[in-house]
């Protein structure tokens, strides 16, 4: 995992009047970087750790502009009659610190995700929205995981808790206890993503870079889940995307609300998957490999949501939620 | 406002688009108002020579008359003979004219533009025969526009149809008032005035759009309907009969032949009243249905009451509104004839009737209803220029809610929450809403008011109530205006704000103090100024390239700094306001001298009381003129771009930039390619040597991203904008101030304006609005555009104008709901004046496919989801267009 210096954090998106993501109008901070990579993300940009170019090829003229100012020669085009295509050494491209390709593009077909920023710059965004967000709003930092970057979450958690901003997370579960605990004071809500409590199903469609290859990352989720239900005294909701033929069977469910009860906590969200992150798969060079999931039906949604709630579990469906 | 049919994405001002897809909480007018819409949307916009003839034909019989006695006499000949059309279902009667969407010319603006189409109208009447019906299909495009002729209708203005015996009529009309129009006697003593040429100059380069005085003399301004309301038609009748009795035979005798004139215009107006009562009873005598028969037999009771007596009830006193609504559209061209507060001024009659039980909800919004299709139905016949280039058929009848009484209380109340129901079920163009923001106002009305802007009309429009109270003490003191009655306010057409009055209206003795309109016209004066444009002039010293012509003598400066820049193109700003307020100022002073307003005057306080029309200052208050900007984000974020490219980071010379404006960036131009929006633009051969500066004018700072270098250039732009329209005097000898909104002017200024500094291409369309983002170029959010908006103080203009497009996705639900008030509260607490918003449906989606760069920063919400509409990709895009869809079911 990258530890990034005390000073600045890795971001790729800054993102106001958000209102799906905790109570009223908020800025979301995505981090870049995650310790899962589940394979319906939504925001591949936010997986790895390391800047990336976002090209969009409809939009390049394939005037080597680009080429000609790397100076790793991590781009190539190669050049036929029915279609230009141009390649990255994503390997090299994830050293770069100087981004020179997207400083050359005149097409504006070249960007670059991922950025860094110092908790004062940040801050004083948030500062900036703080005005706007009205009664109940606040920051949501999510990503990409924000506890990859501890430091940085802790330091900004702080900074706004002790400025009387309102602090929620959403978290993948999937960090050491540590890179939580000095943090938890500083928190007021916590959206905490449950996936699914079969192993193999689990590491075929979230693992491709996990970082603590000795724990089974199912039983750390799980054990943070249960720690933070403990320890933190703010609201804790907890998040499922519905990946139907993944996760949204009976049995999965029922394991899923036994657990949420065992935690002395009571709220779940669904997140119904979707395919809106699709094209950015493009845009990174990756494939996308949740096309083949359905997108779940109202009906399906609802069975769930009533499952949950014969458990005396609070369930919110999608952004249809009180908050 | 908008008036291209093409480019309906670029809303501002008051736009709906004209079928609308409501998306969330979806309701049906009822059956009635239902059946006036179908009617509507099968109606043409037609024009109609009844008026114009028996008005000209009275106005030659009393050659030699005292001037406003013969204006008088004319306009109640034309009043007496419109033929009176009663629709089947109507609970509110009468209209401009005998047909359903009718309008007619007033020659005696201006006859120009007949007179120059003189001979292709004869031709097209005389080949008219030969047309066949197949035309009459393509007549199906452009909704009630007559587009092309066909059968025995001849399409004006490609807008207006007219029947082919009315054609010779219009041209001898038309004729009588050759030299005598206010366009050719403004005209003839304009040109008197010193630096005329350069006035030519200017309209000729586009740099200023439209004169002032013959093409919209009125409008943008809100009616009272106070006096009619409390008096009745023979009530003011006697108010002037004893004013006359009062100032005959004494000085200042003006004062009578006023009185005298109201006096002619009101007779014409009850006779029009009375033979709308007369026809109803002939209605009701040949109606087989029980039914429809007492609806005419009430109509015609209620009307014949009306054409004397004050209104009785709710009823009557909406169709008291409408009526003088009407009389005043009659009486000038008229753009932006703003109801007010209906909800206000109608509270006393529709309490009182609910106290009764002689009304209920249902009833009320079935009669708000067909209130929305009577104004829906307003056409407006201006001078072609103005028809075509700012209007584009709409009219801008601005119907305000909330505010504050003029106690300081809260002022909305149960109508108004019904008026926003209305506009909820019953989705038409007019009047459009406006709710005046003020934290006093009550939760419930402010989320009613959401709701309706959520079902995706683009009303109403969020205005703030104390920014406006702000810039009316500061305009309006000097003219004895206190805060109390600054409260009375309300905005007159597309978003002037307007002063108003409180009228004591008594009713069961007790008075309810009503607000009204207290002032003429605004948005008159000096019309639509092209800031690109005159950037471009001042770097190419005064030179207009696009034609090769000369508007202004050199500047003299060298431009080695960006300050040079800055003053040089003060320098030029200022002559252009200057030899166009003295040029106004006397098409103006010919509309007051042949063209008085009468019926207007009639409404407005104190005409009445003074004794003098609104042309002699008869109003209580007269500081209106003012002077209109288009183009603000581009003129901002090209200076910002000169400062940062050629002075601050010395990338390029002036010299080099020159170069690259004239050679367009290397692309085609506009008119080449013949589309107007920057996506579309195709490049040369030669665009590579260009590539670099292009990019580098698109990278450079931008207005609307909270960036400090681009925003204080827009700071020191507004700030001396505002304070220098104040220089200016008006034909009333009052201070001008300025005025923000596009209209639909950003369209025909951009064509002429070459490529700009800030990367915009030539001929493409400025951004709209004042404080709005140039499309594409706020890439931060919502909040980073508020902070760049608010950088200066909006109080200081007459408006500032934000257009904003949000995704469904985002306001979606009861928390959507709540959670979208935050929004708009929010920019308002910051001091925002004015801020709208296109909930996109999935026509929109489209067309943002299509065009993706105007849509730029339209964000699709979804839970932890980031990402732009725009970069979805055509397969996601075409998913979220087809649940939109579904959704609206």
């Amino acid at each position: 995992m990258v530890q990034t210096k005390l000073a600045k954090g890795h971001l790729f998106d800054i993102q106001g009047f958000s209102v799906h993501d905790g109570p009223g109008c908020r800025t979301l901070i995505f981090f870049k970087g995650c310790s899962l990579a589940c394979a319906w993300c939504s925001n591949p940009e936010g997986i790895s750790f390391f800047p990336e170019p976002l090209y969009r090829n409809s939009k390049c003229t394939f005037d080597g502009l680009c080429m000609k100012s790397c100076p790793h020669g991590a781009i190539s085009i190669s050049r036929n009659e029915q279609n230009n295509t141009l390649t990255f050494d994503r390997g090299t491209c994830a050293k770069c610190t100087t981004y020179d390709c997207a400083k050359a593009c005149c097409s504006g077909a070249l960007n670059i995700a991922g950025f860094e920023i110092s908790i004062e710059d940040l801050y004083a965004t948030i500062n900036r929205d703080r005005q706007y967000w009205g009664p109940g709003g606040g920051i949501t930092l999510t990503g990409g995981e924000p506890f990859t970057q501890p430091e940085f979450a802790y330091n900004l958690l702080k900074r706004c808790f002790e400025a009387y901003i309102h602090t929620a997370i959403e978290t993948c579960g999937n960090v050491p206890w540590k890179n939580y605990e000095k943090a938890l004071p500083y928190i007021d809500w916590i959206f905490f993503d449950l996936k699914t409590f079969n192993e193999s199903s689990f590491h075929n469609l979230t693992i491709s870079q996990s970082h603590h290859s000795t724990h089974s990352p199912i039983s750390l989720i799980l054990e943070n889940a249960r720690r933070i239900a403990k320890e933190f005294q703010g609201r804790l909701i907890f998040r499922l995307p519905v990946i139907p033929g993944f996760n949204d069977d009976k049995g999965n469910i029922s394991e899923m609300a036994r657990f949420i009860l065992s935690t002395g906590r009571n709220e779940v969200n669904l997140l119904p998957l979707h395919h809106l992150g699709r094209e950015k798969y493009n845009l990174l060079g990756k494939k996308y490999q949740a096309s083949d999931y359905n997108i779940p039906a109202k009906d399906e949604l609802q069975e769930i949501a009533d499952q949950f709630a014969s458990f005396g579990i609070t369930c919110y469906t999608g952004s249809e939620t009180p908050f | 406002m908008n008036t291209d049919p093409q480019s309906h994405i670029n809303y501002y001002g008051c736009e709906p688009g004209k079928e609308v897809s409501p998306r969330e909480g979806k309701r049906q007018p009822t059956p009635r108002a239902n059946e006036a819409r179908e009617l509507y949307f099968e109606t043409k916009s037609s024009v109609s020579m009844e008026f114009p003839y028996w008005y000209t034909r009275r106005w030659e019989e009393l050659e030699g008359e005292i001037p406003i006695i013969r204006r008088a006499e004319a306009l109640k000949s034309g009043f007496e003979h419109l033929t009176p059309t009663i629709y089947p279902g109507e609970l509110l009667a009468m209209g401009k004219a005998s047909f359903l969407r009718g309008s007619y010319p007033m020659p005696w603006l201006s006859e120009a533009f007949f007179m120059a189409a003189e001979d292709k109208l004869y031709m097209e009447a005389q080949e008219s025969g030969k047309l066949t019906a197949d035309t009459f299909t393509t007549m199906g495009k452009g909704g009630g526009n007559v587009t092309k002729s066909s059968g025995r209708v001849i399409s004006i203005a490609g807008k207006f149809g007219l029947r082919v015996e009315e054609v010779p009529i219009m041209l001898e009309v038309a004729r009588k008032w050759k030299d005598k129009s206010v366009d050719d006697v403004g005209h003839k003593y304009e040109q008197l005035v010193p630096g005329y040429k350069e006035k030519e100059a200017l309209m000729r380069s586009v740099i200023c759009m439209f004169d002032s005085g013959y093409t919209l003399p009125q409008g943008r301004e809100v009616m009272n309907y106070y006096y009619p309301l409390q008096f009745g038609i023979d009530g003011i009748i006697r108010n002037c009969e004893e004013g006359i009795a009062d100032v005959a035979g004494y000085p200042e005798m003006d004062r009578l032949y006023f009185y005298k004139a109201v006096i002619l215009m009101l007779e014409g107006i009850k006779q029009w009243v009375k033979n709308y009562a007369e026809e109803a009873i002939f209605l009701a005598s040949i109606e087989k249905q029980e039914k429809q028969k007492t609806e005419y037999l009430e109509m015609a009771e209620r009307l014949e009451w009306i054409s004397s007596k004050p209104p009785r009830s709710f009823h009557e006193a909406l169709q008291v509104l409408w009526l003088f609504h009407v009389a005043v559209l009659n009486e000038d061209a008229i753009s932006g004839l703003s109801p007010g507060r209906v909800g206000q001024v109608l509270y006393p009659y529709w309490q009182r009737d609910m106290k009764n039980g002689s009304i209920d909800r249902e009833k009320s919004l079935e009669l708000l209803e067909c209130m929305r299709i009577k104004f829906t139905e307003i056409d407006c016949f201006a001078s072609m220029g103005v028809v075509g280039g700012v209007l584009s058929g709409n009219t801008f009848n601005n119907l305000c809610l909330g505010g504050l009484l003029k106690d300081g209380t809260s002022a909305t109340n149960e109508l108004e929450m019904l008026i926003l129901e209305a506009g909820i079920t019953c989705d038409t163009p007019q009047p459009t809403l406006s709710v005046l923001y003020d934290e006093k106002l009550p939760e419930e009305f402010l989320l009613k008011g959401v709701e309706c802007t959520k079902i995706g009309t683009g009303y109403p429009a969020w205005v703030n109530n104390q920014v406006a109270l702000e810039f009316l003490i500061g305009n309006y003191a000097h003219e004895g205006m206190a805060l109390e009655e600054a409260r009375a306010w309300a905005i007159g057409g597309c978003l002037e704000t307007s002063p108003g009055s409180w009228m004591p209206l008594e009713l069961d003795n007790e008075i309810h103090w009503i607000p009204g309109g207290s002032a003429p016209a605004t948005s008159v004066g000096v019309h639509f100024l092209n800031l690109p444009k005159l950037l471009e002039v001042a770097l190419f010293d005064g030179m207009d390239m696009r034609t090769g012509q000369r508007v202004f003598p050199s500047h003299g400066y060298k431009l080695n700094s960006y300050d040079e820049i800055w003053q040089a193109f003060k320098v030029y700003f200022s002559r252009a306001c200057h030899v166009l307020t003295l040029t106004n100022n006397i098409q103006h002073d010919a509309w007051r001298k042949i063209s008085p307003s009468l019926v207007n005057s009639m409404l407005k306080p104190d005409c009445l009381a003074k004794g003098k029309d609104i042309g002699q200052m008869g109003c209580r208050y007269n500081t209106t003129f003012n002077i209109e900007s288009c183009g603000t984000a581009n003129l901002v974020n090209s200076l910002s771009s000169l400062k940062q490219n050629v002075f601050t980071e010395n990338n390029y010379s002036l010299d080099e930039y020159r170069k690259a404006l004239l050679a367009n960036f290397g692309y085609k131009t506009a008119q080449e390619t013949g589309s107007y929006s920057l996506i579309d633009q195709v490049p040369t051969e030669d665009y590579r040597d260009w590539q670099k500066i292009h990019r580098q004018s698109l990278d450079a700072p931008k207005f609307g991203n909270d960036n400090q270098f681009v925003d204080e250039i827009m700071k020191d732009w507004e700030d001396w904008f505002c304070d220098m329209t104040h220089n200016y005097r008006s034909l009333y000898d009052q201070p001008m101030y300025a005025c923000q909104i596009s209209v639909s002017t950003h369209g025909p200024m951009g064509a002429v304006t070459l490529a700009s500094p800030d990367g915009r291409l030539s001929g493409t369309t400025f951004s709209d609005g004042s404080v709005s983002a140039y499309p594409g170029t706020d890439k931060n959010g919502p909040y980073a555009l508020f902070n760049s908006a608010t950088c200066w103080n909006h109080a200081k203009s007459q408006n500032s104008q934000l257009n904003m497009k949000i995704h469904p996705s985002v306001v979606k639900g009861r928390e959507g709901s709540r959670k979208f008030l935050e929004l708009i509260r929010a920019y308002l607490r910051k001091g925002g004046f004015h801020v709208q918003f296109n909930i996109v449906d999935s026509r929109m989606l489209k067309q943002a496919q299509a065009d993706p760069d105007k849509f730029r920063s339209l964000l699709v919400r979804v839970a932890g989801f980031t990402q732009y509409w725009v970069e979805l990709g055509k397969q996601i895009q075409d998913e979220v267009i087809a649940r939109t869809e579904y959704e609206e079911l």
